[in-house]
This record gives structure tokens, sequence and C-alpha cells, in this order.
């Protein structure tokens, strides 16, 4: 049985390796990391384009909206680095190849993610760092050290709940032939995660605080660092909701791996 | 108390019977019309530590159901399964510690990296010590001079290369029991033989159980002393090789393709077989797929050679191909009473 | 040419297979329409003309973007990609056919069941649920024109850079930077007024806007006299045929790593 500890050494030996054999196709790993630095900055633009027009974008400056999108660039980058392989599952539950991640002694979503490690996400999370980082000089925000803890903490579970979207909406595949669209709703919803959740009202904020909760990607958690002062007492659950949606998502896998009994005779 | 304990083991899958057309396809939605297949419909053996046991059966016949439950990744619908005393599907981690799986087509390794790199993860995975891994590493040079493999990526080796890598890999951590499904598939003869003894090799140095499925009674006949038959989920012959070898060693399938075949030319066929060897000489035709004839000969009775000049001289004979007799045919002849 | 009408009817019946695949896109497109009309509600806040524009006009234009945006997406890089990585191409190359028109009525097909699977109903949602007023004139004569050879232009620069894939295994990077120009510059995310003017000229002359804006345009201001739309169909024209004989040129370079290469 393997440890936590275990884990993460088996994790650190196996992407070494990964990274290592990828890096041989230096010309693929620039091009993809310019396009990902383009595609990853493409709804920026519209705020900066918006933000010409009008002077607040219901109530949030340019430069606030800079924080937010920084903050869900980072919070972003882990399930694009780390959980990319998830996107492949209907390829290897089709072809019946997914067999072989039952047969280690090993957690098998760990198996399965630690597949693959995409090294253009790694362009994604520097700019959004940086981004981070210019705005919060802007903005002139008090970084102290407990801000600091609650800023890892906010992304951690803000990560999360990113994951535990992409990842629940790719477990369609273990059900459905036709499992595609759901990924890929899933990955539009993603687009709206840096827009001020206070646009919206009704059913619309409904859903994206409760039952996709995308406001939890990024703009609830910023919410501690821009407005701590008007802060609702809904950001504080932030940490529960990460962990919570990935309690369910991995409920999902479960079910699915389970369900799933393969082809060939 | 054996290694492997299967006892009255039954699996039952439920499949939606799909309704038709668009306003069908709604209402299965709604109200599942399902039917239920046994695919595995009460087996029940043992296999001792140190067996190499070949398990063999028509395609949907039960096979890979059964290994499925074996390996931990299916629940039995009935009876009881363990391996090495624990139920696999209830501690599928801890099994696989002590079980190895290869799949014919389909390598376990890693794709992109070279093969001395996946030896090196399963290392850590399987926390398997240094002296094991240099001794183990050592044996596979040996065997099949692994060494000369190490730097290729996965991805650049052939299909033989990669069935040595995939099979070595599976014994690096010295299971009790190793999972071989169609070992040899696709492989030419002398790689197909390289693999053989490789399996022996591995079978002798821990004593490691080997349960074989495959399509190739080459296979079979090489490498296991026990046999197992499956068919329709039930369990049609498990005993020593030596009797199913017996009985089909020496049977080749002749195919023949005969110009204007008719029905009238099948029964002239028969008739000039009959003639000449005497049906009763293990001889059976049975026409296959379109326009070929399959005649099944036991050679230790009739040989091959005398029923191929009789039919080229007499037919008008297009193409002809001589195979071993098929798995269809092995298990339609234990089927028809043949060992009893 | 009609030899190739049977492709597009094959890709437009694939379509209808994919039901499931329909409700998500369905289903994806209304979210957007959602979260637009909410974000520029909001937008809209503080005046009701910005840069020219109602919010009216500006909402019907990103609506009506998104479905035509979904219309005009060809995925034929994805596939050229696909195909060149997986040897396919082969098969073409033996057969006695023009691979751009192949692939372009392919597309075709699948743009008419996209047509029909996804912007008819987002057209009626959009007149019946958010009941939104369409204008009408001259231009909504002259839309499904503008749409033909938006989708030519479309089609060519995709297929351009699916030629991409000959030289390299990495035609993502490529893909995505073509989808964010694209996407982008073309006024299909922001209408194009909103862009800063130094900004606004130099895309005039990009054939980018020539995709979405121009059908868009007519469909807003359907009004602005037959000389203006004569113009803007011109131009679209004449992009069209520029891009699709650059590709044709193109391919012609590029299927000559294949034969020498050996795929």
């Amino acid at each position: 049985m393997q440890s936590l500890a275990d884990y993460i050494r088996l994790y650190f030996i196996i992407e070494a390796q990964y990274i290592k054999a990828r890096m041989q196709y230096r010309a693929d790993f620039i091009v993809s990391s310019i396009g990902m630095f383009f595609s990853s900055l493409a709804t920026l633009g519209v705020f900066w384009v918006i933000l010409k027009s009008v002077p607040d974008l219901a109530g949030w400056s340019l430069m606030e909206m800079i924080f937010i999108y920084a903050f869900y660039m980072i919070a972003i980058s882990p399930m694009q680095i780390l959980f990319d392989h998830a996107w492949n599952i209907r390829f290897h539950v089709r072809e019946g190849t997914f067999l072989k991640y039952y047969f280690r002694p090993l957690n098998m979503m760990f198996y399965y993610m630690s597949e693959m490690f995409d090294l253009k996400g790694l362009t994604q999370l520097f700019v959004g760092i940086a981004l981070l980082i210019y705005a919060s000089v802007q903005l002139d925000i008090d970084w102290t050290p407990l801000r600091i803890i609650l800023l890892l903490i906010t992304l951690f579970s803000a990560a999360l709940v990113q994951i535990s979207i992409i990842v629940a909406a790719s477990c369609a595949a273990f059900w459905v032939v036709d499992s595609y669209p759901v990924l890929g709703l899933a990955w539009k919803l993603r687009e709206f995660s840096p827009y001020p959740m206070t646009i919206f009202d009704g059913p619309f904020r409904f859903v994206f605080t409760f039952v996709i909760p995308i406001g939890f990607v990024a703009f609830y958690p910023s919410q501690l660092f821009l407005r701590p002062e008007e802060v609702s007492p809904l950001v504080y659950f932030s940490p529960l909701v990460g962990v919570g949606l990935f309690a369910i998502t991995y409920w999902i896998w479960t079910k699915g791996v389970n369900s799933y009994s393969g082809t060939g005779s | 108390m054996s290694l492997i304990h299967i006892q009255n083991l039954t699996k039952h899958f439920k499949i939606l019977n799909r309704r038709e057309g668009l306003s069908g396809a709604f209402r299965d939605l709604f109200s599942g019309n399902y039917r239920t297949v046994e695919a595995v419909a009460g087996i029940s053996f043992d296999i001792e530590a140190g067996e190499i046991v070949g398990y063999i059966g028509p395609n949907g016949a039960g096979k890979s159901t059964t290994i499925k439950m074996m390996t931990g990744i299916l629940k039995p619908t009935g009876g009881v399964i363990q391996v090495n005393s624990l139920a696999p599907y209830d501690n599928r981690i801890r099994q696989a510690q002590i079980m190895g799986v290869v799949f014919g087509q389909r390598t376990q390794l890693w794709w992109d990296l070279p093969v001395i790199e996946s030896f090196k993860i399963l290392k850590e995975i399987y926390k398997v010590d240094q002296k094991m891994f240099d001794r183990h590493m050592d044996m596979f040079n040996e065997l099949v001079g692994l060494k000369t493999l190490y730097s290729q990526q996965v991805r650049t080796l052939s299909l033989g290369q990669r069935m040595l890598c995939d099979i070595t890999a599976s014994f690096l951590h010295n299971p009790q029991v190793v999972f071989l499904d169609e070992p040899t598939i696709g492989l030419d003869i002398s790689v197909k033989a390289k693999i053989r003894s490789l399996i022996k090799g591995l079978n002798r140095e821990h004593n490691t159980t080997i349960i074989l499925t495959t399509h190739d009674l080459g296979d079979v006949e090489a490498l296991c002393q026990r046999i197992i038959i499956i068919d329709k989920g039930k369990i049609l012959y498990d005993g020593d090789i030596k009797r199913v070898n017996a009985l089909f060693g020496a049977y080749r399938t002749l195919k023949l393709q005969i110009d204007n075949f008719t029905e009238s030319t099948l029964q002239q066929l028969k008739r000039s077989l009959t003639d000449c060897f005497g049906m009763k000489h293990g001889i059976t035709i049975a026409e296959t797929e379109e326009f070929w004839t399959d005649v099944t000969i036991d050679q230790a009775r009739t040989p091959l050679s005398d029923v191929l000049s009789l039919v080229m001289n007499n037919f008008p004979v297009i193409d002809v191909r001589i195979l071993e007799i098929s798995m269809e045919n092995v298990v339609q002849k234990v089927y028809d009473g043949a060992l009893g | 040419m009609r030899a190739y009408i049977p492709v597009a009817r094959a890709t437009y019946m694939i379509g209808l297979v994919y039901r499931f695949g329909f409700l998500f896109n369905i289903l994806g497109n209304l979210v957007y329409l959602g979260v637009a009309y909410y974000l520029w509600k909001s937008i809209y806040r503080y005046s009701d003309t910005i840069r020219g524009l109602t919010f009216n006009e500006t909402f019907i234009y990103v609506a009506l973007g998104s479905a035509i945006f979904i219309l005009l997406k060809t995925y034929a890089d994805w596939i050229m990609h696909f195909e060149i990585r997986e040897g396919a191409i082969a098969t073409y190359l033996t057969k006695p056919i023009d691979y751009q028109i192949y692939a372009l009525f392919a597309n075709f097909g699948a743009m008419l069941m996209n047509l029909t699977a996804i912007t008819v109903p987002t057209a009626l949602v959009m007149l019946f649920v958010f009941k939104v007023h369409f204008p009408s004139g001259l231009g909504l004569v002259l839309f499904p024109i503008s749409l033909l050879l938006a989708f030519l232009i479309s089609f060519s620069i995709d297929y351009f850079v699916g030629l991409f894939a000959f030289y390299s295994e990495s035609v993502w990077g490529l893909s995505i930077t073509k989808e964010i120009i694209v996407t982008v510059f073309s006024g299909a995310l922001i209408p194009l007024p909103f862009f800063p003017d130094a900004m606004q000229r130099v895309l005039l002359w990009l054939p980018f806007q020539a995709i979405y804006h121009t059908p868009l345009m007519m469909i807003t201001r359907p009004n602005q006299g037959l000389d203006i739309f004569l113009s803007m169909i011109l131009v679209q024209l004449i992009w069209a045929i520029l891009l699709f004989l650059l590709a044709r040129l193109f391919y012609n370079q590029a299927i000559k790593v294949l034969r020498i290469a050996g795929g």
C-alpha cells in the first residue's frame, strides 16, 4: 500500500521522466506555449477593450479585474497542468486501453492523471503570477503573512473547484459514447469564471454559486483581498466548496471506473 | 489452501434491449427493458502455485470475464473467488502487488519513455528493493538480451520487442501469479519461440503461477501442463493437456476454394473423400465463408498430402490454405464428447 | 463539383447521430447568451449608447455573433491534423479527388448541420424568449450570400493553418493562436466599434472582420443602402478567392513534403 509520501515521490519520478521525454520536442513546446499565452489572455483582452468605453464593470475597475483575472489564471493552472489527461478518457475507454489502469497497486485516478503533465500550462501560471503581483502593487494591497496564507488557501480550494468541474465532466465518457460535449460545456463555463458575479442575478447567480460554482474559482475568493470590508460570509466557505466538490467528483470517478467493464471477449 | 480458489462463480450482466427508432430511444430513457446475460454461469476450479494453466475458449465464452474477476476489476454476482486467500474485488490495490498482467495488444509501459525508465518506475511502484531489481534485470538480460533495448523509447519498439518488455516487466516485482492474455498474437514464429521460452524460464525461476489465455494452440502445447476450456460461461474441460493434445495435435484444416462451387460439388467432394478414405477416418467437411470449404483432417489417421492430391486431381481448386485446427473446432469436438 | 455533394450529405448525416452532443452545444450556447446578456446589461448601466450602439443593437450583435460563430467554425485544421497524423491522408491522395474541394464540401455538410441544429434554435430563442427585435431591410436579403462567403473565408484560413500539420507534429499552438486572432479581431467577441479607432482602421484591412462583422452588420443594420452592402460583399468575395487560392498554393508545396518524407 502506498502512503501519501510514496505518492508524492512517485509523482516526481514519473513526471521528471515525462518532461525529459517531452523536451525533445522543443518546437512543439515553444509554439504551444505561445498559443497558451494568447489564449489565456483573450478574455482579459475583452475586459480591457470594454473598460476603455465604460468607467467600470459592475463597479469593478480595470485593475481590480486584472487582479481577479490573475487569480483565475493561477487557480486554473493545476487543472491545466496536472489533470490534462482527463481529456483523453473518452479515447482510452473507447479503445479499451483504459483497462491497464486497474492492474497496478496504485490509486487509479493518480495513475491515470500522472501520465500527462502539461508543460504549456506553466506559461499560464507564470503570466498569472506576474499579473497578480502587478495588480496588487497597483492596487496597493497590504500583504501581511496572514493574508498570504489566506491567498494560498483560497488558491488551493479554487484550483480544486476547477479540477472537480472538469474531471467530473470528463467522467461522462464512462457511460456515453458521445461524451465530448459535456467536457466542452464545462470548459466553456471556465471562461466565465473571471466575470464579476455581481452582474448576475436570479437563476444565473444561483447556478454559478451553488450548482456549478465557478464563482468560487476566482471572483468570490478575490473579494477577500480586494474588498475585505464588503465580503459576504459566503466567501469564507470557499475551502469547503473546493474540498466538497472534489469529494463529489471522486465519487463520480469511482462510479465510472466500476461501471466500465471494458471491451473484449 | 490453493493460490486461486474459485467455487460456483457466476457473473450476470444486465443488457438493455434497445428499442427501435427515436421514440424507442426516448422510452428507453424511462423504462429500461433489460435482459440478463450469464457471462459466467457457475464455474469452479483451484490453481496451485507454480502451475502454468491454459485458459481457452472461443470469443464470448466468458474467458475475459473470469480473468477480470480474478484480477479484481469485476465484482462477481455469486460464488466464491479467492486469490491468495483474499477476494480480489474488495482488495484491488493489495492484490495488484502480487499480480502481473500482460495484454497482447496494448502495452502497460510508458509510451514515450526509454524502456529502462519504465522498469525503474515500476521498481518504485511495487517497492522492489535494489538487490531484487538488479537480479531480475540481469536475469531478463540473460533470457532475452533486454539490455540492448534499455535506451529505446517504447513507442519505437517492434511488436515482438514490446511483448518481451511487457512480459519481463510483469515479473519484475516477483508476483505470485501472472496473467498473460494473447502474448504471442501477431508475431512471427521465431519471436513466438523466444517468448515461449521466456515464459518457461520465468515460471521456473520463482515458481510463479501463470494463467495463459490464448487462441494460439501452439502456445498451449508449448507451455501448459493443464488446460481449462470454457464456453458459454461453463467449464467444458479441466485437466491434463496430454489428453487434449493427443486428440487435436495432429489435426489440420484444409481450406479450399473450388471454382464453380455448388451444392452438388459439395456432395461430390464428400463422396469422393468417403470413397477414398472413408469418412470415419477423422475427416469432416464444412462450408464456411463464401467460396471456401473447410476439410478437417486427423493426420494421425489420414495424411494431409493424400487428401490434398485427391482433391486437386479431381476438382478445379483455385486456392488452398492449410491451418492448424481452430479453437472453435476444438471446442466443438469437446462438446461432441471427444474428451468424454 | 457535383461529385462532391454526397460528401457534404455524409457529414450532415453524421451530425444526426450525435444528438447528445447537439443538446449540449445548444445548452452551451444558451448559457453563453445568458451570460452575455447580463454582462452587457451591466456595461450599459451608465449610458444608453456606447460607441454609437444601443444595448439592443449590441446584444443582437453578440448573440447572433455567437450563433454564427458556431456555424462558421470549421474544424478543418483539427481534422487535417488528425488525418495527417494517422496517415489517413494517404487514402485521399490515391483517389482522383481534389483534397481542398473535398475538405470544403465535408465541412460544408457539417456547417449545414450546425445551421439546423444550433443556429435556427438560437434565433428562435432570441425571437421568442429574449424578445429581441430584428429590424428589417435589404441587409436581411443579402445576409445568406454574405454568410456563404464568410464560410469560404473561414474555411480557407482553417485549411491553411491545417496544412502546417504536414510540417510539424504540433498544430495545437498554431490553431489556438489562429482561433484567438480570428475570434477577437473579427468582431465575434466584441463588436468592432468598441475597439480603439486606431485598431479599427488596421482591422478593416484584415480578412477577419469579413467573417463575422460583415454578415452581422447586415442583420443589425440592414438599412445601410445597396452600395454599401455591395462593397462589403465585394470585399468578402475578394478575400474568399484570395485565401482559397493561397491555401491551394500552400497545399502544393506541403504535399511535396509528404511525398518526399514518406508520411
